[in-house]
């Protein structure tokens, strides 16, 4: 597998705080994956996405982007490769329209116009919010400003998408549909995802879990792996998934089978039960 | 306090081009001291349903009867102290809702202004902080300084301090980690018990179906569904419309009734969910 | 002035270049005026542009809000301290006469010239155009090496902060009002009191909210506005050509009125 991200002994501690925020953390993220970081509230996710993009300078250690370390000079070729969507949209806008927003990325890169009022109106439709074009982003609801950031992002196809918290805000709905969008990009575009989420069920889409503790990886591995945990999850701010709380519920009377148990699997073993009664 | 809505209607930039509904004739009731979720899609009309309630919105049409406060569209902005010690919200955002230079100044302001003294105010300060599961240290922190989920938590300390008797939550539990979750939302429960009344919006179905004894759903600014979960989440037109999402549990079941399970309502939380599945297999 | 307000009719597409500066030029000739005549030409005119843009006119009414203490203060200071040789009434230092009454006419009939052609360029056109047209216009300078593309994307962002700012104001004053502050009650004394505590957490998010966007626009690939394409692009047709016109046909009768 290619490389595409590789952090090495990355610190950093924010102007005047007690403690640093990212401590010694070394990582490898492989072109096509999608990586999910988990951990508690202030356990340093966005501070690290904030690194990777360059838009803090770490205390030492260095970021290799698409085999490049990033440093001042090649940052701007960096960020065309990658597009964040923050944690909270409301100060993310730049245009005073849904459209001239999704624009701005497109504007940045210097593509041509025709191109860029066909592209504008895909991630619009993608996002289901091509109807809302001319609306000043600051009068949406908070789902559909979330919608709007991440049209800006996908519209300008990056190689690498961040989504720290962005389906947080959704409906159940509009986070399947988002998820599902970014599942199909990746495989049509060869794109790198790293979402960041507190939404174990969410995490089942990726192919690997990185779990951060007070600046560090204190797990990494694929989601089954992860899971399999159980109410360890729990220490690191994390909850069991849905399926592991009702096999434990269930355990005392009914016997299941060790190791994490997804909902197909489960449902299958509860099939068999209940068809040899 | 009771929450009565009548014929409400609400749209933005009235006379503009731009004009839109945000709530469209909602009438409902809130009851007293009980634990109301408010749910339904993104830009549904949640967020504008819950600001007429303290009065931040006024209705186009329609009253809101808030204990023995009446608001119309003719309610003008003085003399809503009291309806705003009554009433607390946590903001969606919770950005949107910090503005002092410290976290403790910041859970000061509402008690401040509702007449209490520096000296309790900051004692409550320190009291809610530990309540929302932060370290005290984070006190003489700016709040545009924490993560996400340390913000939310002193938004929420912020509200609290005042001791409104109706707190509403819009999401306030988005951002949080699971555990952080759990936690908040227990506390709103216990507050509940305590004799508090809670509306909270949420798109959360499981925290609806553990937490609430009411729901409501909104749908396009219009008031489609309201009772107790327990029946809304088994309201069969609702959900063969896609309007609602199944708690976890519930949508399990659902799954189950292929695989030869019955269920004469659906479970809505795992243990119902888990007591369900076990008399079906242990079959008595 | 006023905020953008999305819509569509003839005003919405001008070309934005054309639009500004046939404001600034309006607001000159608005002093060309200097009788009844001719400003009652002008008001006809701002009238008939107002109701061309289909914007409600409540909105102009709107733009008088902020500066009106000021056309008070103003035409009052006209009304009694217009010197004359007949004054109809007289007290200590204060003259009203027919004198005073016409200029304190005249000026309040420009300062509302002024406003609505104001309002209107603000209302129907986006900050971004008016900085893509300040970026067009000035672009000449760039022989003398005056920094054009810089100077517009500052403008830019001071532009899209200002509604930024108003935005924030009343986030502000929505979460303050929810936990317990009464803007708006009392007099004016109170009032304004209770403003003074808007002003420090203003400021203070303003930092924050201008380092989320620098942050946000660097994330997404600005960095100093060169090599940069336009979503909007500025089309001067036939409709702009008829607006020159048009406006010269003003000019001219204005003349003509001038010395009628
Ligand atoms: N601008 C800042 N200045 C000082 N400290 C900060 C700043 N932003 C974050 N921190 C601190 O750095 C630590 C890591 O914050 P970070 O935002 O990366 O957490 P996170 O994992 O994204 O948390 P969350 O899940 O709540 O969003 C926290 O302890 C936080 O208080
Ligand atoms: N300030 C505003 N100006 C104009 N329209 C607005 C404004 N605020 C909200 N709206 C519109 O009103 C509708 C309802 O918005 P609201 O914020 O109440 O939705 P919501 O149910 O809270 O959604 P979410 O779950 O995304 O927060 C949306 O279509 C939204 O675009
Ligand atoms: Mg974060
Ligand atoms: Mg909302």
């Amino acid at each position: 597998m290619e490389k595409i991200i590789s952090i090495k002994d990355l610190n950093y501690t924010y102007p005047e705080a007690k403690r640093s925020a990212i401590k010694n953390l070394s990582l490898d993220i492989y072109k096509n994956e999608w990586l999910s970081i988990v951990g508690k509230n202030g356990s340093g996710k966005s501070t690290l996405t904030k690194l990777i993009d360059g838009l803090i300078e770490a205390d030492s250690g260095t970021i290799e982007v698409a085999g490049q370390i990033i440093n001042e000079e090649n940052i701007w070729e960096a960020r065309t490769k990658i597009g964040i969507i923050f944690q909270n949209p409301d100060h993310q806008f730049v245009g005073a329209t849904v459209e001239d927003d999704v624009a701005f990325g497109l504007e940045n890169q210097g593509m041509p116009r025709e191109e860029m009022v066909k592209a504008v109106d895909e991630a619009l439709i993608l996002v289901k919010m091509a109807d809302f074009k001319e609306r000043d982003p600051q009068s949406l609801s908070g789902g559909q400003k979330q919608r709007v950031a991440i049209a800006g992002v996908l519209a300008t196809k990056p190689q690498i998408v961040i989504m720290d918290e962005s389906t947080s805000m959704l409906d159940p709905d509009g986070r399947k549909t988002v998820l599902n969008l970014v599942q199909q990009l990746r495989s049509q575009q060869d794109l790198t995802i790293i979402s960041i989420t507190h939404d174990i069920e969410e995490t089942e889409l990726s192919q690997r879990i990185v779990v951060l503790n007070d600046g560090q990886i204190v797990s990494d591995g694929k989601p089954e792996e992860i899971y399999d945990l159980g109410a360890d999850l729990q220490k690191f701010g994390l909850e069991e998934p849905f399926t592991s709380e009702l096999v434990s519920t269930l355990r005392d009377t009914i016997k299941l089978p060790d190791g994490y148990l997804n909902e197909e699997e489960l449902k299958e073993q509860l099939w068999k039960l209940h068809s040899n009664m | 306090m009771e929450i009565t809505f009548e014929h409400v209607t609400h749209s933005y930039n009235p006379n503009s081009p731009t004009a839109n509904l945000g709530l469209d004739d909602v009438s409902f009731k809130i009851q007293d001291k009980k634990f109301t979720a408010i749910v339904g899609q993104t830009g549904s009309g949640k967020s504008t349903l819950v600001r007429h309630i303290n009065a931040l919105l006024k209705p186009t049409s329609g009253t809101i009867t808030v204990g023995d406060r009446v608001i119309t569209p003719e309610t003008n902005n003085k003399n809503l102290k009291p309806l705003r010690k009554q009433v607390g919200m946590v903001f969606q955002f919770p950005e949107s809702q910090l503005f002092e230079d410290t976290v403790e100044k910041d859970i000061m302001f509402g008690p401040m202004n509702f007449g209490a003294s520096a000296d309790d105010a900051r004692e409550s300060a320190h009291k809610m902080i530990k309540l929302v599961g932060l370290d005290e240290s984070l006190l003489e922190q700016s709040p545009f300084d924490l993560s996400g989920g340390q913000m939310r938590r002193v938004a929420i300390a912020g509200v609290l301090a005042s001791d409104p008797e109706t707190i509403i939550l819009d999401e306030p539990t988005a951002g949080l980690d699971p555990v952080g979750r759990q936690e908040i939302m227990d506390l709103f429960k216990s507050l509940q018990q305590d004799g508090k009344t809670i509306i909270l919006i949420t798109h959360n179905m499981d925290d609806v179906a553990n937490y609430a004894e009411e729901m409501a759903v909104i749908h396009r600014g219009k008031l489609i569904a309201q009772g107790i979960p327990q029946e809304v989440f088994n309201n069969q037109e609702l959900l063969k419309e896609d309007l609602l999402t199944l708690p976890k549990s519930a949508a399990f079941a659902k799954e189950l009734t292929e695989k030869g399970f019955s269920f004469e309502k659906l479970p809505i939380t795992i243990n119902e969910l888990g007591t369900e599945i076990e008399q079906q297999l242990n079959g008595d | 002035m006023g905020r953008y307000l999305p819509g569509d009719s003839l005003v919405y597409r001008l070309d934005p270049r054309g639009k500004f500066l046939l404001t600034f030029y309006f607001v000159g000739i608005v002093f060309l005026a200097n009788n009844v005549a001719s400003y009652a030409f002008l008001l006809a005119f701002v009238i008939f542009a107002v109701f061309l843009s289909k914007i409600n006119f409540g909105f102009f009414l709107k733009g008088l809000k902020p500066v009106f203490w000021l056309i008070l203060f103003t035409v009052a200071l006209q009304l009694l301290f217009t010197p004359s040789a007949n004054p109809l009434w007289h007290w200590g230092i204060f003259t009203f006469s027919k004198e005073g009454l016409v200029i304190a006419g005249y000026i309040f009939i420009r300062f509302i010239l002024i406003i609505f052609i104001s309002t209107l360029l603000t209302l129907t056109t986006t900050p971004i155009e008016i900085s893509d047209s300040i970026e067009s216009i000035l672009k000449p300078l760039k022989k003398i090496k005056f920094p054009v593309t810089q100077v517009a994307l500052m403008l830019s962002i001071a532009l899209r902060f200002v509604p930024l700012l108003v935005d924030e104001t009343t986030k502000i004053m929505d979460a303050q009002r929810a936990r317990g502050v009464d803007f708006g009650e009392g007099g004016l004394i109170k009032r304004i009191k209770s403003f003074v505590p808007i002003l420090i957490p203003l400021f203070v998010s303003s930092f924050s909210i201008a380092y989320d966007l620098a942050i946000a626009m660097e994330s997404r690939g600005y960095k100093d506005g060169e090599g940069r394409s336009k979503y909007r692009v500025l089309s001067w047709d036939r409709r702009d050509n008829i607006m020159v016109i048009f406006m010269a046909a003003v000019t001219g009768i204005l003349l003509f009125l001038r010395s009628y």
